[in-house]
């Protein structure tokens, strides 16, 4: 009886507990969204998303941040792009032909490691790329740098989704004499909505990064024109915004951070309707 | 196709052995029924018959399973033209992650035996598995719409789709309702004078209503092997007879 009580006790504070947590965890995201909603939302025009900046602009005069906008979408696009070229192939080449060795266990080793370094350190070795290769900051360095930032969350999350498929997959397409190349097909219908999750998070993860493109990208205030020209990106828009000392300039950053985040909330919601239609054949 | 003979085959999981010394002829166009209780090397040895074995990286196999006098182990032997003539109708039914139609195009797409006529094809497939006037009006939706039952049909007209000359069941109607497996046990009895199947159980009366022939295993050996009418009404081990009689297993 009285070990009971001590259980009923347990199990309640317990709970009350992560109770506790779980709502400082929705208060804090409420609380973020609520700062920059309320500190931007009066800088928010049409003008501020439909045009780049004038002279001017950081004082407080006219024009927007459509280059960053633009700049940003980019990056992040080509960025993904680039990584999944690379890590698709990786990631279907250790589910389907290397398995569990040796050479697997290393190559996740290796992005898990990735995955850890932070996105300056890569700023910093795209830029000595740059210079090694002569190239001058510009979208075609700020994409391959985001790029490697990218590579492992993409590479990781799209291992993960992969490794939940059924293992009866493998051995019914293979029972049809399919050979691995055509097995690898197969995998990849039924893995197609978790690798757009996967491609998600490397795109939400890219398009807010800005110690990468700091030295790689650089900043203009003209819109992108060339791969081998300086693009503008939202991170940096917020941060030289944020760090002048006129109240309706970094009302404007509040602005660009509003914008920035209704972005990734639009993506999200788009992702998640096509993994429900591409999902339509996926077994469960 | 010939023969089917396994001469001497061996099998280790790790460092543990689960055949020994199967050596044993599977008759042709007829439904040979592999028993035995859980863990006897029943799935293993169907499995070796078509080289799917190899999934599983730990496994060593040695001895021969000779396919019209070719042994499937040997080198330069591909698996996937040995299971192009071997093909296997699991335990679950897996529907490959598409549409019904191109659950069972999808042997003849990849092999390139579509002459062109593929929806003839799948509808002759899907008619000998009983399943077309259930499906012929959403050939197009996800095959994991269907039952369980259905399910099963389908793999088994998606392998039927490959045109393999010998069949492998392993418990295929064990994960249906009672009705599901006995519709596919019935579409087993069809099939069989124009395939060679082998069927794994551990389902004594079924065994009794499937088999032509019976292979007996126990702790991975092969204990008795026998036209079905002379194994049930006379088996020659006490082993079997126990078995038979469910007094072991």
């Amino acid at each position: 009886m009285k070990l009971n009580v001590r259980r009923r006790l347990e199990e309640r504070f317990f709970l009350g507990l992560m109770r506790v947590f779980v709502a400082t965890a929705a208060i804090l995201l409420g609380l973020i969204l609520l700062v920059i909603v309320w500190r931007g939302i009066g800088a928010l025009s049409w003008e501020m998303v439909s045009q780049a900046p004038q002279g001017g602009f950081y004082l407080g005069k006219g024009g927007g941040i459509l280059n960053a906008i633009a700049g940003s979408l980019l990056l992040a696009t080509g960025a993904t792009a680039l990584a999944a070229l690379i890590a698709v192939p990786v990631v279907l080449y250790i589910h389907v032909y290397a398995g569990q060795g040796r050479l697997t266990n290393l190559l996740r080793l290796a992005l898990d490691v990735m995955w850890g370094i932070p996105s300056i350190v890569y700023g910093a070795f795209g830029f000595a790329l740059m210079i090694l290769l002569g190239l001058r900051a510009s979208l075609l360095a700020g994409i391959i740098t985001l790029a490697l930032v990218v590579l492992p969350i993409l590479a990781r999350t799209f291992d993960e989704i992969v490794s939940m498929a059924p293992g009866q997959l493998r051995e019914a397409t293979l029972s049809l004499g399919t050979t691995r190349f055509e097995f690898l097909g197969v995998l990849l219908r039924q893995t197609v909505p978790g690798l757009l999750t996967a491609l998600l998070l490397a795109f939400g993860r890219g398009i807010g990064d800005a110690a990468s493109v700091l030295f790689t990208a650089g900043y203009t205030d003209s819109m992108p024109t060339s791969l081998l020209r300086p693009v503008a990106s939202l991170p940096l828009a917020v941060f030289f915004q944020l760090s002048t000392p006129f109240p309706e300039v970094q009302a404007r950053a509040y602005a660009s951070a509003l914008v920035l985040t209704a972005m990734i909330l639009v993506i999200s919601l788009l992702a998640h309707l096509s993994i429900s239609r591409l999902g339509r054949h996926v077994i469960r | 196709m010939q023969s089917l003979a396994i001469r001497k085959l061996n099998v280790w999981y790790g460092r543990k052995q689960v055949l020994r010394d199967i050596t044993v002829d599977i008759p042709l166009r007829q439904l040979t029924v592999i028993i035995g209780p859980s863990g006897c090397g029943k799935s293993t040895l169907l499995k070796s018959l078509n080289r799917l074995l190899e999934l599983n990286e730990q496994v060593r196999v040695t001895g021969r399973v000779q396919l019209d006098g070719q042994d499937i182990y040997a080198p330069g032997v591909d698996a996937t033209e040995v299971r192009t003539h071997i093909g296997l109708l699991a335990q679950k039914p897996f529907p490959l992650p598409m549409s019904i139609f191109d659950n069972v195009a999808y042997g003849p797409r990849i092999h390139g035996r579509t002459n062109g006529n593929l929806e003839e094809i799948v509808r002759s497939r899907l008619e000998a598995v009983g399943l077309w006037d259930e499906v012929a009006d959403r050939l197009q939706a996800p095959a994991t719409g269907l039952s369980v039952g259905q399910q099963q049909r389908l793999c088994l007209a998606r392998t039927l789709a490959v045109e393999p000359e010998i069949l492998l069941c392993d418990e295929s109607t064990a994960s249906l309702d009672p009705i599901s497996a006995r519709g596919i046990e019935t579409l087993l009895c069809e099939l069989k004078g124009r395939y060679t199947l082998v069927v794994v159980t551990h389902d004594i009366d079924q065994a009794r209503r499937l088999a032509d022939y019976v292979l007996f295993l126990w702790l991975g050996e092969l204990v008795e092997h026998g036209p079905a009418g002379s194994f049930f009404g006379a088996p020659q081990h006490e082993l079997t007879e126990a078995y038979l009689a469910r007094e072991i297993g």
